[in-house]
């Protein structure tokens, strides 16, 4: 027993040796005769996975249907996953691993603001290309990389459209209501220059956490301070407890969501009270709700592969995603590289996908490639129905 | 000030069920917040998937929570409430992973956060000046039910007297015939009943999510903590005062000091009266 | 006694020429195991020798991490200087919360210590003038002598995880850690043999913080980002972890403990989004099968020597 332990230092030192040589030396990393393989980094476990692994789940799927046609150039795709808990050192680790492990042709993913703007530094140096699919700081794009896209909108263009709607609206009390989280600051932030830019003053500033049950106090302050439109940057559970609490007093501003309440159906249910969405509107990422005909064959594809699931808006984002990259891939030709695929990426311009509001273009000046805000709204008793989309430059 | 009331009575119910485990056992289910919380998708199968009525939904809920805490007990529990309280701590806290997990898995992608449908009319009802949800009286008359039910329970029982007796003095209580092992099950295994009663009432009220459990235990705990652990009546009070004192804070300070009013709160009771607002000495444990 | 440390010198000098091979995923994890065994084994000397279970590590590590960074960030100072300013910084703050805990025993200091880690928090997402709030920030790479900032961390992190471990492992034998040791196993005991309650408690918090101190600096120089998530109760639910597995009162154990945790973290990635469910099912199965941790298999090992577990087997008497 002593010798075995003592030479367990050794045989760790010779695994760790031998480690590095297992993987087949290649020409270019993640790029074989058969197959691609597109690393992937979200957050898989904790309260973030609808932002991680639903959203995988949506590339994925589109990866299922480009396989079954035959590929890319003959090659089948392959999604490596790995999960960055949401938190700056998970998310270091998954890159590292994905890119010096995994051979990663290349990235998609990120979900998770914190951890994705963590992770930045390491994605930039290694110059493998990355895809953002969901974290929406605006740090992660900008200022610009070479090597990095996001499909994702950004927190800065939703919050101008935000105020750029409640003004259109003739809104001139406005309030904002947010959460403290790191979500909620991603917007908060570009919120405030946005206001500070147009010289407007807030009638209230309220916060409501992640986890509220109650919201009758921040109700009763903006109420009490007349707002006429309530910018709300919170997720549909306290979005939903805001509304609702509002209603029991009557009180019925233009209420004003973001891509994080993207389907209004089921917000209203959240809610709960009748009529007391009436007047939300919110920013979908997605040109369709995902009960909407259009993305009908996704809903099935998704529904075989994972039996579970019902499509949500977190796979069209992956769909999206997916469809993006995919035909940089086909542009990239049959012998990619990862200069080659950057390269194709800055020449996607104006692409449709099935799921974003408009054409996705990427150049190298601007890696933000999606910039279209489509308004949605479900009146009560009816249909969601897009009321406008609203392109920032 | 009146909405803190209903938050509290959220906080209350969770905390009758740590209450609960406490007293026949002198430890902590960590993952009382995640038995809730899949109690709670239980009902949801049961109720929206399945389309059965809410009280068969809720008996459901409550069946299979009692079973799930028996189960918990027999396979992971019993092994370590012998060893320390941080053990305990532990093995609790890895049931938590995996419900959450095993949440995540099963119910994580039909979409965020799950709405449950109201058991009652939606509209805001007025008694005087106030304004209520009559979802919100039905989880308070509810936390009040429950806790009376126990309260009987504890009093007139065979069964909770044995429970009583195991806690203030497990040794003796063996040497009277009472079969340990089964009170801890039992306690356990009620304690996660009561969590499934809880999450079949408030869900129409929070909305169902797999992650729901943590922030309604920490509360939920604190509220049992500051009733003094040991005491029915003292986690309803501690439920209570939780829930007014969030609300004051949102109302008199700023909201952003909300979250962290409770816990300021729970540390200068803590340091001013060790043992919470009614608590005794504490029970002795095994 | 002289067998842990012995292999554990085989270990650390094995990490130590690990950069010579290991691409950069694999020294990532090398730098965040040292940092582990830093954690574990802070956290072992106030839980498991002088048997007060707090919540508060995590949440004394972000002190320690924020301080160094933010030193840094602020006031420019260097981080030779920021890391001990930061370890300092929490060290102060373990001693102030020692107070109110000598007055709670069990679940009651939890709860209080809970409440402090959550109020941590709370400060750092709305402190935004000094923190930068929940959005986190990025910290500037510390640079060093000879070797760039990933290896020089890398090494810095190593060579205090082996200080550390084996100041600990001396300082349990000491005056003040038999005095902990005493107070664990009772407080009315340790108190009539003149034992300072006060003093011995305010101790291992103080000695815990400045470890959680040390080894939240470390994590801001390597991870080059703060952020609040970094230590919430799930952080603090590992480093719990470390600790049972490994084995309350070992110091062996912490370091076998935080290896262990680590490695579940990260071999458990082949499980793809079951991760939670494997490791709480492994947290469960560790304390149902070995309630005394890694270590007190370990003990049972012929030559294997580490006095003070937690349950004291009959050799292992002072």
């Amino acid at each position: 027993m002593r010798i075995a332990l003592k030479r367990l230092p050794m045989l760790l030192l010779a695994f760790l040796l031998l480690a590095p040589h297992l993987a087949v030396a290649q020409e270019v990393p993640g790029v074989s005769a058969e197959a691609i393989r597109i690393g992937s980094f979200g957050a898989l476990t904790g309260p973030g996975y609808l932002y991680g692994r639903l959203v995988m789940n949506g590339v994925e799927a589109v990866f299922d249907k480009v396989n079954a046609a035959g590929g890319v150039h003959g090659r089948r795709l392959t999604l490596v996953r790995e999960d960055d808990r949401c938190e700056p050192s998970g998310a270091i680790a998954a890159v590292r691993k994905l890119v010096f492990q995994e051979q990663s042709f290349a990235l998609v993913g990120g979900g998770c603001s914190n951890a994705t703007l963590a992770a930045r530094g390491e994605i930039e140096q290694s110059g493998v290309p990355f895809v953002n699919f969901a974290s929406v700081h605006d740090g992660i794009t900008l200022p610009r990389a070479r090597n990095i896209f996001s499909t994702a909108l950004t927190s800065g263009i939703e919050s101008q459209a935000q105020i750029a709607y409640a003004l259109d609206q003739g809104a001139r009390r406005i309030a904002v209501v947010s959460m403290r989280d790191a979500w909620g600051r991603s917007r908060y932030e570009p919120l405030m220059a946005e206001i500070r830019r147009r010289g407007i003053t807030l009638v209230a500033d309220e916060e409501v956490p992640p986890d509220a049950n109650d919201a009758t106090p921040q109700v009763l302050r903006v109420r009490q301070a007349n707002a006429d439109a309530v910018i709300l940057l919170l997720y549909p559970k306290p979005g939903a407890v805001f509304l609702r609490d509002a209603a029991k007093f009557g009180f019925r501003p233009l209420a004003i969501g973001q891509s994080g309440i993207a389907d209004p159906a089921a917000f209203e249910e959240q809610v709960g009270v009748p009529g007391a969405t009436a007047r939300f509107v919110t920013i979908s990422m997605v040109r369709y709700t995902p009960d909407s005909p259009e993305v009908a064959a996704w809903r099935d594809a998704i529904q075989a592969k994972y039996p579970a699931d019902r499509l949500s808006v977190f796979n069209l984002f992956g769909i999206g995603n997916a469809q993006t990259l995919v035909e940089a891939l086909r542009r990239a030709g049959p012998q990619p590289t990862r200069e080659g695929l950057i390269a194709a990426l800055n020449t996607i311009s104006d692409f449709p996908t099935d799921a974003f509001g408009s054409g996705i273009t990427c150049t190298p000046e601007d890696g933000r490639c999606n910039k279209t805000v489509v308004w949605i709204q479900k009146p009560p008793g009816g249909p969601i129905r897009v009321i406008g989309t609203t392109t920032v430059q | 000030m009146l909405s803190g009331l209903t938050t509290g009575s959220i906080y209350a119910l969770v905390a009758l069920g740590i209450v609960l485990v406490y007293k026949a056992t002198g430890t902590i289910n960590f993952a009382h917040g995640d038995q809730l919380m899949i109690a709670g998708f239980l009902a949801y199968t049961l109720h929206v998937m399945l389309g059965l009525p809410y009280l068969v939904a809720m008996l459901g809920a409550v069946i299979g929570s009692f079973l799930l805490g028996a189960l918990a007990e027999r396979i992971g529990f019993r092994a370590v409430l012998r060893s320390n309280l941080i053990n305990v701590v532990l093995a609790t806290l890895g049931l938590s992973f995996v419900l959450k997990g095993v949440a995540r898995l099963t119910w994580g992608g039909i979409s965020d956060y799950l709405s449950f449908p109201p058991l009652v009319s939606p509209d805001p009802i007025m008694i005087g000046d106030l304004i209520l949800l009559p979802q919100q009286l039905v989880v308070t008359a509810g936390a009040l039910v429950v806790m009376g039910l126990f309260a009987l329970f504890f009093r007139l029982t065979t069964i909770g007297r044995a429970m009583q007796a195991t806690a203030d003095n497990p040794k003796a209580a063996r040497l009277v015939g009472i079969r340990v092992e089964h009170i801890h099950m039992l306690a356990f295994a009620v304690g996660a009943a009561v969590a499934g009663a809880g999450a079949t009432l408030m869900a129409p009220l929070t909305l169902l999510y797999p992650d729901i459990g943590f922030t309604l235990f920490i509360k939920g705990f604190a509220a049992a903590v500051l009733g003094g652990l040991t005491s029915l009546p003292g986690a309803l009070v501690g439920g209570l005062a939780i829930g007014i004192v969030e609300a004051l804070a949102a109302g008199y300070i700023h909201s952003s000091f909300l979250e962290v009013s409770a816990f300021i709160a729970i540390m200068l009771t803590l340091v001013l009266r060790p043992r919470g607002l009614m608590g005794g000495p504490p029970p002795r444990r095994a | 006694m002289r067998q842990p440390v012995l292999l554990g010198l085989a270990g650390a000098l094995a990490l130590a020429v690990l950069p010579l091979v290991a691409n950069p995923y694999l020294l990532f994890v090398g730098n965040q195991l040292a940092i582990f065994v830093i954690l574990a084994v802070g956290l072992n000397l106030l839980v498991g020798y002088c048997g007060q279970l707090a919540f508060s590590h995590a949440a004394l590590s972000g002190i320690g991490a924020y301080g160094t960074a933010l030193l840094k960030v602020h006031l420019g100072l260097p981080f030779f200087l920021a890391l001990p300013c930061g370890a300092l910084l929490a060290t102060a703050v373990g001693l102030a919360i020692s107070y109110p805990a000598l007055r709670l025993s069990g679940l009651y200091l939890s709860l209080a210590t809970l409440a402090f880690a959550q109020f941590t928090l709370w400060v750092f997402m709305n402190w935004e003038a000094v923190t930068f709030g929940a959005g986190g920030f990025r910290v500037p790479a510390p640079s060093y002598p000879l070797i760039g900032a990933g290896l020089g961390t890398y090494y810095l992190s190593l060579a205090l995880a082996v200080l550390l471990a084996l100041a600990a492992a001396s300082l349990v034998r000491s005056r003040l850690g038999r005095a902990m040791i005493a107070v664990r196993d009772g407080e009315v005991a340790a108190e009539a043999l003149g034992i300072n309650l006060l003093r011995t408690k305010a101790m291992a918090f103080g000695l815990s913080a400045f470890y959680a101190g040390v080894a939240g600096g470390l994590q801001a120089l390597m991870l080059g980002y703060m952020a609040p998530e970094s230590f919430d109760l799930f952080h603090m639910a590992l480093m719990k972890a470390m600790i049972v597995v490994g084995g309350l009162g070992s110091i062996a154990g912490s370091v076998i403990g935080a290896g262990a945790v680590l490695f579940l973290l990260e071999g458990l990635r082949a499980f793809k989004g079951a991760q939670e469910i494997a490791f709480g099912s492994l947290l469960i199965a560790a304390v149902v099968f070995a309630p005394r941790g890694l270590a007190g298999a370990l003990n049972r090992l012929p030559r294997w020597r580490e006095s003070y577990l937690r349950r004291p087997a009959r050799d292992a008497a002072p």
